[in-house]
């Protein structure tokens, strides 16, 4: 109970520091900073649709952090979640706008976000891959086949996938029975909200309940340790990427089915890499996942408002989620590579 | 020249007072044994002597005056050079290339390091990578490095650990040299033996207190052992107790035949490994270390594949299985580094403590087995704690937080709660103080009299000698020979030298 007191001390720390640093470059860019405080809660909080607008801008935040956080925990640094989030929703929008759209509502639905989550599990299962046959540092690997997703969704946009009127690189409109319905009528909350919540607790109680769960750790505290307890470390590894993509995946079906409706360029504005941030301020643990995923759709949300009532831009809310990634790894030390063990015996 | 003095140096990290007030002198011309347990402070007063750590108080002098090492550029200055235990080398530079830069120079000082070498009787290849040397080369060249610049004061981190007895009496002859041309020396061990041989003095810190500084001519081993412990403890830490024998009517347990694996950059190649272990039977090796022991330890569990023989536990090839399904079959192991291969420092006691019982059956739950008994296996943990002896407040806290000899205890639990038929222990008190050690000897030796058998590998020989029925020595990944411990160190030594047993013993033992 005193560690977990102390993280969260530490995290709140972290965060007033991190709020204090974005309020400097406020005032360095000659704003008021209360005025902007003020307009970022009002838009957050301020009202019934400003609620649900939080909610919604946290459901993808909420699935990638999920995503990052498992691999992490692995010591397994999936910096891939944008490629897979691209990818989850390629493959969402590929089956909601082919043959299968005049399928009902209760299965489209349902096989769009799987194909999502398969294609997202798919593509980090490259990288896993590379990592476990080949060796290949998946930090590399899966930051470039973010790359690779998004020059192969413009690809796709420009050609294969492209509306039927080709006048715009974006894809088909989803048709309403591949949409998620919307939960609260007048806001933009949509059921992808309920999958998110829930696959929070499906995560708590696939890491700490499940022996997978179990092999995971212990092969992110020690690999070493864990194959000489008998634990196919090999397997671990390779299927934790693959939890982790999934979720990402899921997240980029989630987002196109609940919220966009169609694909274009630019259509993550950098979940997968937010989703570091996020992971890392919920300390890698499912419900604190969810707490951060909240504060930055809150962010998200409020940030718009600001811009338009403070004239103050809304990209501020990104120097913020940059400079707390940057607070959260001072703090916390993550090691980015497996610690050598020169422990001195000898006293 | 001036003597080296400390007056009141404590040091304090956080709650816990690594050293209390220690006063030590050291006059030129003397060999000063610092004695101590594990966590008696040995390390910590050795890293203030050569400037990497401050004291929390107290003041060092030498001669009268008061100085003040915030590098280890400044004790370097002050004429003081420290021999590392983990060698402070480059490998992939040659020689030349680690002593041009431990002088921070462009140019080796390769002739006053060739005058130094010849002086203590040394042959070294300036222009090798110290990765392709020997590990006691290794030694020499970190020796020289601490030389560098004429030091007056040398101080010497364990240096016998890494050493064979041959090479150990080579290094002890090179320090009376050093002694003898003037220069004062500080000998870190915790190993009596070695203490009476060589040292004129000897410092004893206990729980970071100096206990007493005598000359060595007016003591002996038997009081030294007490000083460093405390307590009554009688001295004899490792007799042996062999009332127990294997039982020679069975066949054997294990038998090992022709063994052999590829070796490579970072590894041995054994060869031609054969032997058998009965139950109720402890089977030591003993040898230098990386002369096949890690291969050897890691091809019996399972963790590395054969390349010829064969591996027979009660009748069944073994050779192909893995850690796991070798588990099943009643074996364990207890790995040589419990913090690299034993434990998940980060997680908690109970979690470790659990690593293999997670898989027992009546600890899983649900469909296929999938979820865990968290209540039941923190139980099973809280019970192997009691068994073991562990000493934590909460069995939630990482196991970090444990002392070494309890981390260990934990390993040793973790091997030892199934009963296994069949235990392979690897250096198993390695760091471990007089106490802990002899926990972990009356562990083994317990399991060895329910009818347990043991392979043991260690690079103790003392503690091979005092736990095994038979001894056998591997050299370059062979077995030089297979004796009982009674056979006179010397011929051990010997045979860790690579030197082959004459006459029928070494033969004679080998089928058991």
């Amino acid at each position: 109970m005193a560690e977990l007191l102390r993280q969260a001390l530490r995290t709140f720390a972290a965060l007033l520091t991190a709020f204090g640093l974005t309020l400097l470059v406020i005032l360095l860019a000659h704003q008021d900073p209360r005025a902007a405080l003020s307009a970022l809660a009002t838009g957050a909080f301020g009202s019934p649709y400003a609620l649900a607008e939080t909610l919604t801008k946290a459901v993808p935040l909420l699935l990638t952090g999920l995503g990052v956080a498992i691999a992490f925990r692995a010591r397994l640094w999936n910096i891939g979640g944008e490629g897979q989030f691209l990818v989850g929703a390629l493959a969402a929008s590929a089956l909601g706008t082919s043959v299968l759209k005049s399928l009902p509502a209760f299965i489209l639905i349902p096989v769009m976000l799987l194909a999502g989550t398969v294609a997202g599990a798919l593509w980090a299962g490259l990288a896993a891959w590379m990592r476990t046959a080949r060796g290949v540092p998946e930090v590399i690997s899966t930051i470039m086949l973010n790359f690779i997703a998004a020059q192969l969704l413009s690809y796709l946009l420009h050609g294969p996938m492209q509306e039927p009127t080709h006048a715009q690189p974006a894809s088909e409109a989803l048709p309403p029975a591949a949409t998620l319905p919307i939960l609260w009528a007048g806001t933009t909350l949509h059921g992808g909200v309920l999958i998110a919540l829930l696959l929070v607790g499906v995560v708590a109680v696939f890491l700490f309940r499940t022996r997978a769960g179990f092999a995971l750790s212990v092969v992110g505290a020690n690999p070493e340790a864990a194959r000489v307890a008998g634990m196919d470390v090999t397997r671990t590894r390779l299927t934790t990427m693959l939890w982790s993509g999934g979720l990402c995946g899921l997240a980029g079906g989630i987002e196109l089915s609940g919220v966009v409706g169609s694909l274009y360029e630019n259509y993550s504005p950098g979940y997968g890499f937010a989703a570091v941030a996020v992971a890392l301020l919920g300390r890698l643990n499912p419900w604190g996942v969810l707490a951060s995923a909240l504060f930055f759709g809150a962010l998200n949300a409020g940030s718009g408002s600001m811009e338009r009532s403070a004239g103050v831009s809304a990209n501020l809310s990104y120097v913020l989620q940059a400079i707390l990634l940057l607070v959260l790894l001072a703090s916390q030390r993550v090691r980015w590579t497996p610690r050598r063990n020169v422990v001195g015996e000898s006293t | 020249m001036p003597g080296l003095s400390l007056r009141g140096i404590s040091k304090q990290y956080g709650h816990t007072q690594a050293l209390d007030g220690v006063d030590f002198d050291l006059v030129p011309g003397e060999i000063h044994a610092l004695l101590g347990e594990n966590g008696a402070g040995k390390s910590t007063l050795m890293n203030i002597l050569c400037g990497r750590i401050q004291p929390s108080a107290g003041q060092i002098f030498l001669g009268d005056q008061p100085v003040q090492f915030t590098t280890p550029q400044d004790a370097k200055r002050a004429a003081i050079g420290m021999v590392h235990q983990h060698f402070l080398l480059v490998p992939m530079f040659t020689v030349a290339e680690n002593l041009a830069l431990a002088s921070q120079t462009r140019q080796p000082p390769l002739q006053e390091a060739a005058e130094m070498a010849k002086r203590l009787g040394w042959n070294i290849p300036f222009t090798t990578r110290v990765a392709d040397l020997p590990v006691g080369t290794q030694q020499r060249v970190e020796i020289l490095k601490a030389l560098l610049g004429n030091a007056k004061i040398l101080l010497f981190d364990e240096p016998t650990a890494v050493l064979a007895p041959p090479e150990v009496e080579e290094l002890f002859t090179v320090l009376r040299v050093l002694r003898n041309d003037g220069r004062s020396l500080v000998f870190v061990s915790h190993k009596l033996n070695e203490v009476m041989a060589l040292c004129d003095r000897v410092t004893i810190l206990r729980r970071g207190r100096n206990v007493g500084t005598v000359a060595v001519s007016e003591t002996n081993a038997e009081e030294l052992a007490h000083r460093m412990v405390g307590d009554a403890v009688e001295s004899a830490a490792l007799e042996s107790m062999r009332s127990v024998g294997p039982d020679k009517s069975l066949t054997p347990l294990l038998s090992v035949a022709h063994l052999s694996t590829v070796g490579g950059p970072d590894a041995v190649a054994l060869r031609d490994v054969t032997f058998t272990v009965q139950a109720g039977e402890t089977l030591g090796f003993a040898g230098v270390d990386g002369n096949g022991q890690a291969e050897l330890a890691a091809v019996l569990i399972g963790l590395r594949a054969k390349s010829a023989g064969s591996i027979v536990l009660r009748g069944q090839d073994i050779s192909r299985l893995s850690p796991r399904d070798l588990e099943r079959l009643g074996m364990a192991y207890i790995p040589p580094d419990r913090h690299t291969e034993g434990l998940a420092l980060t997680l908690s006691i109970a979690d470790n403590l659990t690593l293999e019982a997670a898989n027992l059956p009546r600890f899983r739950r649900g469909p296929g087995g999938i979820f865990l008994d968290r209540a039941g296996l923190r139980a099973f943990a809280a019970q192997l704690a009691a068994d073991f002896d562990i000493r934590a407040n909460d069995l939630a806290q990482p196991a970090r937080s444990l002392s070494g000899g309890n981390q260990q205890k934990i390993v040793i639990a973790r091997a030892l709660w199934r009963k296994p038929d069949l235990l392979v222990a690897v250096s198993p008190t390695r760091g471990l103080d007089i106490a802990a050690t002899r926990y972990v000897h009356a562990r083994l030796r317990q399991r060895q009299a329910e009818g347990g058998a043991t392979v043991l590998i260690s690079t103790e020989l003392e503690e091979v000698i005092a736990l095994s029925i038979r001894i056998a020595v591997l050299y370059e990944g062979k077995i030089v020979g297979i004796v009982p411990p009674e056979t006179p160190r010397e011929t051990l030594g010997l045979m860790m030298g690579g030197q082959a047993q004459r006459g029928g013993q070494a033969q004679g033992n080998s089928h058991g």
